[in-house]
């Protein structure tokens, strides 16, 4: 038998030596309150008998007193009671005795003797007659019944003489069998206590085994509760059991808490727990999931590879927690005899992890893009980088500024939105252009939490949290570039590039970029950029890249369609910088498809920037003025390329800020032209800039 | 760089101060990043940072600022050292947030006061630093957070 069954059964054999114990000590008991009966009957006994012992002599005596006197003629009456009494009184006793004896044979010698006695007494204690006979002539003398009274008073006297001995002798062996008989029974009890006290010993001594044995017991329970206890309190995972019904058991770890916000698991459904986290459906498949768990025939780890919540991206409900967080949940099968008993859910907040992953994921992404970047920049050149990340480091500081001015109201963080949206756009043309996709991108990004802004209902601080941590890591991209490029020596040892210089090829770059990217073929032409001021370049180049990448994206149709229009299938943008007689004049034009103003009333529409009503009544002018409009667009979908509907805002501002005026050409399917005239000592070009 | 979770966690901590101890809700301003040197309020709150990010978290804030705080938690005395203790408490409670948060991703310095004619807080090399206003009543305290 092994050892653990040999265990399992002590509390059996335990209960068994504990009953018969009992069962001993209930018999001595019982034993012992019988014995102590007959002892205290044997005692009486004895006293009995002793008292009998008195009487046969007293009689004699009391029946030769009362002869006497009826010899000498006294008075009788009182002796022959006295001897009634007296033998009334033996009667009893002896009838008192013959009750307590428990053996009758012993008794039956006197009862015999008694019997004599009695008949021998018998006439003297049924006289009733008068013993004397008075007369004045022989004085008083026996009656006939008084002789007959003397003679049966002689015949009891010699009879009682006669048995006297033996009587005596019979009581006296009585009394001294029901003394022995007593003696015995009081050695029997001593006896019978002696063990009763025994038995109770060992079962106070097993009684007290018994408690200190599960008292250690207790103490191990305790211990191991506690240590369970420690192990649920210290954990970071979460822990609790599942039962059929989808509730919670009664012990989990403290670290669901936490994770939860609650503390009333015991008994909660795994829906309830769930509920408020994570949208209905997930509940539901996870339900399902667990569900399957109970079936006898799932296999557990093949069960791990379709679980549903192995990451799962919770909600707090709490407005103040808007950041997910990512939940593991992992399920055990608990099995016992009869099947699955329960099933133990272990839950571990993995956000950590999965942040960590996506930080490994963007270094990954950074790297690549690094390597992108540095491709990109051998074949950029550092007269264009240079120029752009001086341009790229004005921009940003500018952002930053915008985001520095004190906000408190929603208006105020609204009124930051369009200015944002304007320095990012133009820069991230200006990136594109240059083929630094990079830039671009993140440039973009940060364009799109902008964005992102505006539609919501109101706007607070925490809403540009996100912003400045993009614009941070952008700005590190950038300085990450100068260095490369710093270490590259592709822009140390360049000339300082002149903005004018730089512009042409940008806006070449970029027509190249978006002619790749849509399939199209064009060509750009640039004149009379070497007389732009500096003092204009850089307001002048944000429009002729903004002007460029719309041509080029809106303007220039693919090949195809070009030759249906008897085009040729390669389109042109030509931009031309000239001195007028009262300031500067920049033309942007292309030969494209030209500005449709029912297609622009329509988009205005469509965007919420005017209404059908409007939009009716509006002439040719002002519908394509619309295109100037903040949010005005007409790609389908935001790509780098074009969709924010911010360029031709950008330019817009920037012409408007230099005092100038805008105009436009356009003959549908023919062609479009941008026409900008800058006066001469206009407002402050770096304020435009 | 920094992580907006990981600055949100910073600016909770702050916020969460005036909701729970000053029992009135602060909001915070425009957040940018911090390029010249910052001169200080009267009294600063702060924590130095290391382990997965190395720098430096400092809690600014005027002196009426913190007196009509400490009126808001029903304390008499405006002090030198009340102030100076519930600088520092707000410090602790940033502190407490962040290690909360972020567990045994950052190791974080008991808090320590500055105050008075206080230099100063420059850009530090290498690390962005954000600047997040907080606004509290008509009042205005900044965090500063300063990490690499």
């Amino acid at each position: 038998m092994s050892l653990a069954a040999r265990f399992d059964r002590r509390p059996v054999v335990l209960i068994v030596i504990g009953a018969l114990l009992a069962a001993a000590l209930g018999t001595a008991l019982v034993s012992g309150f019988r014995l102590a009966t007959r002892l205290r009957e044997d005692i009486a006994a004895v006293q009995a008998a002793s008292a009998l012992q008195a009487y046969p002599r007293e009689l004699v005596r009391e029946v030769s007193g009362l002869r006497e006197r009826l010899e000498v003629r006294a008075y009788a009456g009182r002796a022959l009671t006295t001897l009634r009494d007296s033998t009334r009184d033996f009667n009893e006793r002896l009838q008192a005795l013959a009750a307590l004896d428990h053996d009758p044979a012993r008794l039956a010698s006197v009862q015999q003797r008694w019997r004599g006695y009695r008949a021998a007494l018998a006439p003297v204690l049924e006289f009733r007659g008068e013993p004397y006979v008075d007369s004045d002539a022989a004085s008083t003398r026996l009656s006939a019944d008084g002789r007959g009274l003397y003679a049966s008073l002689e015949h009891a006297r010699l009879y009682a003489l006669a048995n006297a001995h033996g009587f005596d002798a019979d009581l006296a062996a009585v009394t001294g069998d029901l003394q022995a008989s007593a003696s015995a029974a009081a050695t029997r009890l001593r006896l019978l206590l002696q063990g009763g006290v025994l038995a109770a010993l060992v079962l106070a001594a097993i009684a007290a085994w018994l408690l200190l044995s599960r008292a250690r017991h207790e103490r191990a329970a305790q211990e191991a509760r506690e240590r369970t206890r420690d192990i649920l309190r210290t954990v970071r995972e979460g822990f609790f059991l599942l039962d059929a019904e989808h509730r919670i058991g009664s012990v989990w770890s403290d670290a669901l808490t936490q994770m939860f916000g609650r503390e009333d698991f015991a008994g909660l459904g795994f829906r309830e727990l769930l509920a408020g986290f994570v949208p209905e459906t997930t509940i539901a498949t996870a339900l399902k999931y667990v569900d399957l768990l109970w079936g006898d025939r799932a296999n557990e780890n093949l069960m791990k590879t379709i679980n549903p919540l192995s990451q799962l991206e919770v909600h707090s409900p709490d407005p103040l927690r808007r950041e997910p967080r990512y939940l593991q949940f992992d399920f055990h099968r608990v099995t016992g005899a009869q099947g699955v008993k329960y099933v133990l859910c272990s839950v571990v907040d993995v956000t950590a992890n999965v942040a960590l992953a996506r930080e490994l994921q963007e270094s990954q992404q950074g790297a690549d893009a690094q390597l992108e970047m540095l491709i990109g920049m051998t074949r950029t050149d550092p007269l264009q980088l240079a120029s752009f990340l001086d341009t790229a480091d004005a921009g940003l500081k500018l952002v930053n500024a915008i985001l520095r001015s004190p906000a408190r109201s929603d208006a105020d963080f609204r009124g930051k939105l369009a200015g944002l949206m304007r320095e990012l756009h133009a820069l991230k043309g200006e990136a594109s252009a240059l083929d630094l996709s990079g830039v671009a991108d993140r440039l973009h990004a940060l364009e799109t939490r902008v964005s992102g802004c505006e539609s919501r209902a109101t706007l607070s601080g925490d809403d540009f949290l996100p912003i400045v941590a993009k614009l941070d890591e952008l700005v590190a991209y950038l300085r990450g570039i100068r260095e490369i490029a710093a270490r590259l020596a592709l822009t140390e040892h360049a000339a300082p590039a002149s903005a004018t210089d730089a512009i042409a090829p940008i806006l070449e770059a970029a027509a190249a970029r978006i002619a790749l990217e849509h399939h199209k073929m064009l060509r750009v032409e640039c004149n009379g950029f070497d007389a732009i001021p500096q003092s204009l370049a850089k307001a002048l180049k944000d429009c002729l890249v903004q002007l460029v990448r719309n041509a080029a994206v809106h303007g220039i149709e693919d090949p195809e369609l070009r030759r249906t229009r008897a085009k040729g299938d390669v389109g042109v943008v030509s931009a031309r910088f000239a001195r007028t007689a009262d300031g500067y004049e920049l033309t942007v034009e292309d030969d494209g498809a030209g500005i449709a103003p029912d297609e622009v009333k329509a988009v205005a529409v469509r965007r919420g920037l005017i209404t059908e009503a409007q939009a009716a009544a509006m002439d040719t002018r002002a519908a394509i003025a619309l295109i100037f409009r903040a949010g005005f667009s007409t790609a389908g979908e935001v790509s780098l390329g074009a969709g924010r509907g911010v360029g031709m805002d950008v330019v817009a501002r920037t012409v408007r800020a230099l005092g100038g005026r805008i105009g436009v050409a356009t003959m549908p399917g023919k062609y479009t032209r941008f026409k900008i005239h800058v006066p001469t000592g206009g407002k402050d070009a770096a304020a435009a800039a | 760089m920094l992580h907006e979770r990981e600055l949100k966690v910073f600016v909770e901590g702050t916020t969460r101060f005036f909701e729970v101890a000053a029992q009135q809700p602060a909001s915070i301003g425009s957040p940018y990043l911090m390029e010249e040197p910052l001169a200080l309020h009267e009294y600063s709150g702060l924590i130095e940072v290391s382990g997965r990010r190395e720098g430096v978290v400092c809690f600014t804030a005027p002196k009426t600022m913190l007196a009509v705080m400490l009126m808001k938690m029903h304390e008499t005395d405006f002090g030198h050292e009340t102030m100076r203790d519930l600088v520092g408490e707000v410090a602790n409670t940033i502190s407490g947030n962040a290690r909360r948060d972020f567990g045994n991703e950052f190791r974080i310095s008991p808090p320590r006061v500055l105050w008075g004619d206080t230099p100063p807080i420059d850009p530090r090399p290498g690390a962005r630093t954000f600047v997040i206003p907080i606004h509290w009543r008509s009042h205005s305290a900044k965090l500063v957070v300063a990490l690499c």
